[in-house]
């Protein structure tokens, strides 16, 4: 990273005086990651203005002064394309950000108006600087695979592989049978196999709707395309045998082969990104898609809540010190939020809260036992819909007004949510069907409508806008 | 033959049920029996309840709680003899009236309307007591509601925001007033019953709260300086209570919830206490000012020590009330503190002084 010194200490002087911010956006692929930041950004520059940011302490007190983008610190990646997204949402009709295929970075500098005593020496106008990037989703799968061996990830694959997954994976299973990990390897056998593996998990992804697709790359492979790093995959268990006698194989055989692009793979690929993006976090939000999960079926739903348990295992929790912010960052606080609010009607947001928070029971524990706060809440970026009562025989039912993917414009109730895992028999019965939404048409110029990321702001960033 | 002889025998099948029935019939006898036996099994549907719980007896804690709280039985008694008497003594009055009036007895006459006028003002006073009650009970069914719901997160937000329209009635705010045009702005179709809450808290009580703690302010310096500057024990004590009791007036007036009857005595206890503070120090001041025959300055400071100290009485009475009044808790930080209004209260003596100060190098001049 090309950085000057002054630069660089100019950072560390911002960070040791607590006025910098890293925020990890956290979300599989179409969690609505985009989406929050293009409406993060949106929302403070328009606050104080026409944003409605009436849950956030400092913006409703007049003391938020606004944003402004700023160039970020490393000139080699992209910015994040806050105004393409701006414009898609503005278009006629408007469509949603496309979804993100690399990585992009946002530095913003936000202005306010300090309250504090300190503000009598140090000036009333402060700025506080929030580093945001965006990235695939798929990518996000890969840092578990930095803590495990190539056998390991091939268990790891292959206890996964069951039930209704498993349709998806025929014919890469197909393929990989006649494959004998003791042999010399063939280069062009390999890369056949690799691309049977990568469209198996192309389908999972997009037919199935399974969120856990390892390796990530292969689903976005960029500049990487074609390239051997991205030519290996998982080995069936039965045809792995014995750990002692494939640690013993030749080295051109196609075990020890895979075995190698799969640590190269950790080294070159996931290795930077994680050090580079993933590390030095301050605060984390972490957006889970549940009605899709729900809309696709039990297996999908487990398959999710596997995913992000897992996930969260890759970043650093724990309060911080002085110390601890200069040289190893931590996240000392968590937003939870479940996305998409807007597509059920505002009474079913308790369920949908209580939903997240059972689908994320497991690292909610760990979080607790780490002492850092969490807060889970039900959250749209961009509202698509609007909420309306219904007369219909004489009672008032709650639904949305809004237009779907199809271009229709409907008045509905998309459904109830359950407010606990559901269980098997819950899914044969009923299942979910929520539908899908564009966004509503929207002036230019205007702040985005939003539900709760005021609140959201005020819990990830409330703190530090005093 | 129910004695079994000796080296009687009986067969084990038959034992078991012989000697066990009368024994049995014993312990019943005795002991009521347990109705299901041990490990019985229903059937898995028949009709079953969750184990209902026995709900705990209801506490009311909070002095607004107690002061809201329906009135007791015994003061409708009270009330309705009085109310007879009154009714009856009115009667006896007209008739004396009327029979004065034919008979020309003017003396009798005249006690009569006197004797009328009396009833009319007891009459008054009565009907205003009732009115009040039966808005207490108003107050007393609204809190109880806030109470229940308030906490509530099942709740959704239309009913809290409905909460929310009927305590702004009460404390008669239009449907105009910008801090509730600016409560209904920010509320959306989305805000839950808490985030309604919040809103509302922030929207349209916090103002009130701030000219509360100005108003406090206010009248507790105000109370000071009076204090300060009276020399007199009982003047002392006549201000501390007219001051305190129109503060609480005030504030009551701030957020439209009127005090009930057992709050009321309850901040009454306090003002008296007040009372007896101010009357209390102004004797001590007065007798150590001649046994130690303080010079004019000690003098001065020492009235101003207890001028002080009475308005810091009243700004902690009026805080008291405040908590009492507001119709939802205040937030962790946002309570007011004695100490803030402490400094609040020391700046504005100290500007009264030096403007006295002032005045006096200009008079000089």
């Amino acid at each position: 990273m090309p950085l000057s010194l002054p630069g660089y200490a100019g950072d560390w002087l911002e960070r040791s005086l607590d006025r910098q911010v890293r925020l990890a956006v956290t979300g599989l692929s179409r969690a609505g990651k985009t989406a929050f930041l293009t409406s993060l950004v949106n929302q403070l520059r328009h606050a104080g203005l026409d944003a409605r940011l009436d849950m956030m302490n400092c913006a409703r007190e007049g003391r938020l002064l606004g944003a402004q983008r700023q160039t970020q610190p490393d000139l080699s990646v992209p910015r994040f394309p806050y105004d393409q997204a701006l414009a898609a949402l503005e278009a006629m009709p408007p469509d949603w950000p496309s979804p993100t295929r690399g990585i992009s970075e946002l530095r913003l500098l936000i202005r306010y108006k300090s309250r504090t005593g300190s503000r009598h020496f140090l000036g009333e106008q402060r700025t506080l600087t929030l580093d945001l990037i965006d990235y695939p989703g798929e990518w996000l799968l890969d840092l578990p695979m930095l803590r495990q061996s190539y056998q390991q990830w091939c268990e790891a694959l292959g206890t996964q592989l069951t039930g209704r997954r498993r349709r998806f994976a025929e014919g890469f299973l197909n393929r990989v049978s006649d494959l004998d990990p003791s042999a010399t390897a063939d280069e062009q056998q390999l890369a056949d196999i690799s691309a049977e593996y990568a469209r198996s998990l192309n389908s999972a992804r997009n037919e199935g709707g399974y969120t856990w697709v390892q390796p990530g790359r292969f689903l976005l492979p960029g500049e990487l395309d074609g390239a051997p790093v991205l030519q290996f995959f998982p080995l069936p268990m039965e045809q792995l045998g014995d750990p002692a006698a494939l640690a013993e194989l030749p080295a051109d055989s196609n075990y020890q082969t895979l075995a190698r692009r799969f640590e190269h793979y950790k080294r070159t690929v996931i290795g930077p990104f994680y050090r580079q993006h993933f590390r030095r976090f301050d605060r984390q939000i972490v957006l889970v898609d549940v009605l899709s999960a729900l809309n696709a079926g039990p297996d999908v739903f487990d398959d999710l809540r596997h995913a992000i348990a897992t996930l969260m295992q890759s970043f650093d929790y724990g309060s911080r010190s002085l110390l601890s912010r200069l040289f190893n960052p931590r996240i000392d606080r968590l937003a939870i939020a479940a996305t998409k609010a807007d597509h059920v009607t505002p009474e079913q947001h308790d369920n949908l809260l209580s939903l997240v928070q059972a689908l994320m029971a497991e690292p909610l524990r760990d979080l607790r036992y780490a002492d850092v706060p969490v807060k889970s809440l039900s959250l749209a970026a961009i509202r698509a819909t609007q909420a309306r009562t219904v007369e219909h025989d004489g009672k008032r039912h709650p639904a949305l007004k809004g237009t779907t993917e199809s271009g229709e414009e409907v008045l509905m109730f998309p459904g109830e949510v359950p407010s606990r895992l559901p269980d098997a028999d819950f899914w044969q019965r009923q299942g979910f069907d929520f539908t899908a939404f564009k966004p509503a048409p929207q002036g230019a110029g205007e702040a985005l409508p939003h539900i709760r990321m005021d609140s959201a702001l005020d819990w990830l960033l409330g703190d530090k806008l005093r | 033959m129910s004695d079994p002889r000796p080296g009687r025998r009986f067969d084990v099948q038959n034992e078991a049920r012989s000697t066990t029935a009368p024994e049995a019939q014993a312990f019943e006898q005795h002991f009521v029996p347990v109705d299901p036996a041990p490990g019985a099994r229903y059937q898995l549907d028949s009709l079953h309840h969750p184990l209902e719980e026995e709900a705990p007896p209801e506490q009311i804690d909070s002095a607004l709680d107690h002061a809201l709280a329906r009135p007791k039985k015994r003061r409708w008694g009270l009330l309705s003899v009085l109310a007879g008497t009154l009714v009856m003594g009115g009667v006896q009055a007209v008739d004396t009236f009327q029979n004065a009036w034919f008979g020309g007895d003017w003396v009798s006459g005249a006690w009569s309307v006197l004797g009328l006028g009396v009833v009319t003002l007891a009459g008054t006073s009565l009907t205003r007591e009732l009115v009040r009650l039966k808005r207490l009970r108003r107050h007393a069914r609204l809190r109880e509601d806030i109470d229940a719901h308030i906490m509530d997160t099942q709740m959704d937000g239309d009913r809290m925001q409905g909460l929310c329209n009927r305590l702004r009635l009460q404390m008669g705010l239009g449907h105009r007033d910008p801090h509730w045009q600016d409560f209904l702005r920010a509320r959306q179709a989305h805000h839950n019953a808490r985030e309604t809450r919040d809103l509302f808290n922030y929207y349209v009580l916090a103002p009130r709260d701030a000219s509360a703690r100005r108003l406090i302010t206010r009248m507790s310096s105000e109370t000071a300086l009076l204090v300060a500057i009276s020399p007199v024990t009982l003047i002392d004590m006549g201000l501390m209570a007219w001051r305190n009791l129109r503060m609480i007036d005030r504030l009551a007036a701030l957020y439209g919830l009127e005090l009930g009857y057992a709050s009321r005595l309850r901040l009454f206890r306090a003002v008296l206490a007040n009372m007896a503070f101010a009357g209390a120090s102004e004797l001590a001041t007065e007798v150590s000012m001649d046994l130690l025959s303080m010079n004019l300055a000690s003098r001065l400071s020492g009235r101003a020590g207890q001028g002080m100290a009475s308005g810091l009485l009243t700004a902690r009475l009026g805080i008291r009330t405040l908590k009492m009044l507001r119709p939802l808790p205040f937030e962790d930080d946002r309570a007011p503190k004695l100490a803030d209004l402490r400094r609040q209260l020391w700046q504005q003596m100290r500007r009264v002084d030096d403007g006295k100060a002032d005045r006096k190098k200009a008079k000089d001049v």
